[in-house]
């Protein structure tokens, strides 16, 4: 059995550990503790294993940890560290956006993200932001009013 | 038990050294997101995977006086944020921006979603209406390949197991420059295209100078409609001419009933498809 060593960095942390070459970036990072970064359909279908590498969203499951070595990892728990992180999560809450919560860290971490990049979005681009996260409970309304209410105050 | 090693060639020479050795035991990897879905069902096991997503050599879309070249590690974002693409070859433009979901694309590869050769692939249609060509090389051989020639049966291309593709190019043309992408999928994003097609023209004094037609999800491989194309040279642009393409598109598709819709549905809307963009360019001219 190979195994090869994984050196990251996670929301800041540095990771060291071995793994093997068929394991998923995913499978690696809850390993290690980093289980807010959740296990859905191991397809590149659901979202919900969401990461941020180098300011590009990652479907974790769809990426080998080996890929990954030597490079820094954001996940949800490393966006609530930033403002923009922060105020997205309050604005899930007031909002109504959460029901089981299941989908939540991974559409944060990709709202998060876009919004870095694109403050002031219209309601049809969040929709397309977000087309890769699949929400089971809410029907995405809530979740749009959400993500759109932070950039009208991003505007002002 | 399933046993894998993993590799990471830093240059293109060094890859295809390993590929040379290894033969039929290396899997080539890059963006993973056909690969590692493919290795949790067990379709791919004890192999070693080459990792070529640090190679820059195969990076990097470049716009020259007469062609485009694209390296075949480029990402599908980078294809939609292309200026390049989007002035010289607007139908791949097209495409990009509906394949999958923003998130894959920052993973997916064009040169992966060509050697996957899925009936449906969206990078596939609109490089084939692009009539790009593939370079590809082996140890101490290269090669031109016609994108036409390289899809032989859904998941099959005639990309042998010491060879990678190191570039896809299109030339700058007129018809290059004028063509529109369609995407008939069950929903928005994340869709295997039910159908799909691409068609470029270029019209001279209200004529079809040129046309190349390209469909997916409707035969084993992307094809070319030419057929159709062949009907259309020369002919005066009007809506009875569109009328009677329609019945060539039905007649010269070979779809098959599957979980997404009947082959019944899929040559039906074959004609509607060709419709909507060969209308969707005419009007624009």
């Amino acid at each position: 059995m190979e195994e090869y060593k994984v050196e990251l960095t996670v929301n800041g942390e540095k990771i060291s550990s071995l793994a093997k070459p068929e394991e998923s970036l995913l499978k690696f990072l809850r390993r290690n503790g980093f289980t807010e970064v959740k296990c859905g359909c191991e397809k590149g279908e659901c979202g919900t294993c969401t990461v941020i590498i180098n300011k590009k969203t990652v479907k974790s499951c769809i990426m080998l940890a080996l890929q990954a070595s030597g490079k820094e990892i954001l996940t949800a728990k490393g966006v609530e560290k930033q403002e923009l992180g922060r105020k997205l999560q309050e604005s899930f809450v007031n909002t109504g956006a959460i029901q089981c919560g299941f989908c939540t860290p991974g559409i944060i971490v990709t709202a998060k993200n876009y919004l870095d990049q694109n403050p002031v979005p219209d309601r049809e681009e969040i929709k397309k932001a977000i087309s890769g996260n699949l929400c089971r409970c809410t029907g995405y309304k809530k979740i749009v009013d959400a993500i759109y209410d932070v950039a009208v105050e991003n505007q002002k | 038990m399933s046993q894998f090693k993993y590799v990471s060639p830093k240059t293109k020479d060094e890859a295809l050294e390993i590929l040379q050795e290894k033969k039929s035991n290396a899997c080539i990897i890059a963006g993973c997101s056909n690969v590692l879905p493919n290795i949790r069902d067990k379709k791919i096991v004890s192999k070693v995977l080459v990792d070529i997503s640090d190679i820059e050599e195969l990076k990097g879309i470049v716009g020259e006086k007469d062609k485009i070249y694209i390296g075949p590690l480029t990402t599908i974002t980078e294809l939609v944020n292309s200026e390049v693409i989007l002035k010289e070859g607007n139908v791949l433009h097209q495409a990009a921006e509906q394949f999958a979901d923003p998130i894959v694309r920052n993973s997916a590869t064009v040169g992966g979603n060509l050697v996957d050769a899925s009936p449906a692939a969206d990078m596939a249609v609109p490089l084939l209406t692009l009539d790009a060509i593939l370079k590809i090389e082996s140890v101490g051989q290269k090669k031109d390949v016609q994108l036409r020639d390289f899809f032989i049966g859904p998941g099959e291309t005639i990309l042998q197991e010491d060879e990678i593709i190191t570039g896809i190019e299109f030339e700058s043309s007129n018809i290059n420059k004028n063509g529109c992408f369609i995407k008939l999928g069950l929903r928005k994003a994340m869709a295997i295209a039910v159908a799909s097609i691409a068609v470029n023209l270029e019209i001279k004094e209200n004529k079809i100078a040129q046309v190349r037609i390209v469909m997916g999800s409707v035969a084993p491989t992307p094809i070319r409609l030419t057929a159709t194309e062949e009907f259309l040279k020369d002919k005066e642009v009007n809506d009875e001419l569109i009328e009677k393409a329609i019945d060539k598109v039905r007649e010269e598709v070979n779809p098959i009933s599957d979980i997404r819709a009947s082959e019944e549905y899929r040559r039906y809307v074959s004609g509607i498809l060709f419709k909507r963009a060969f209308k969707k360019l005419t009007l624009a001219n």
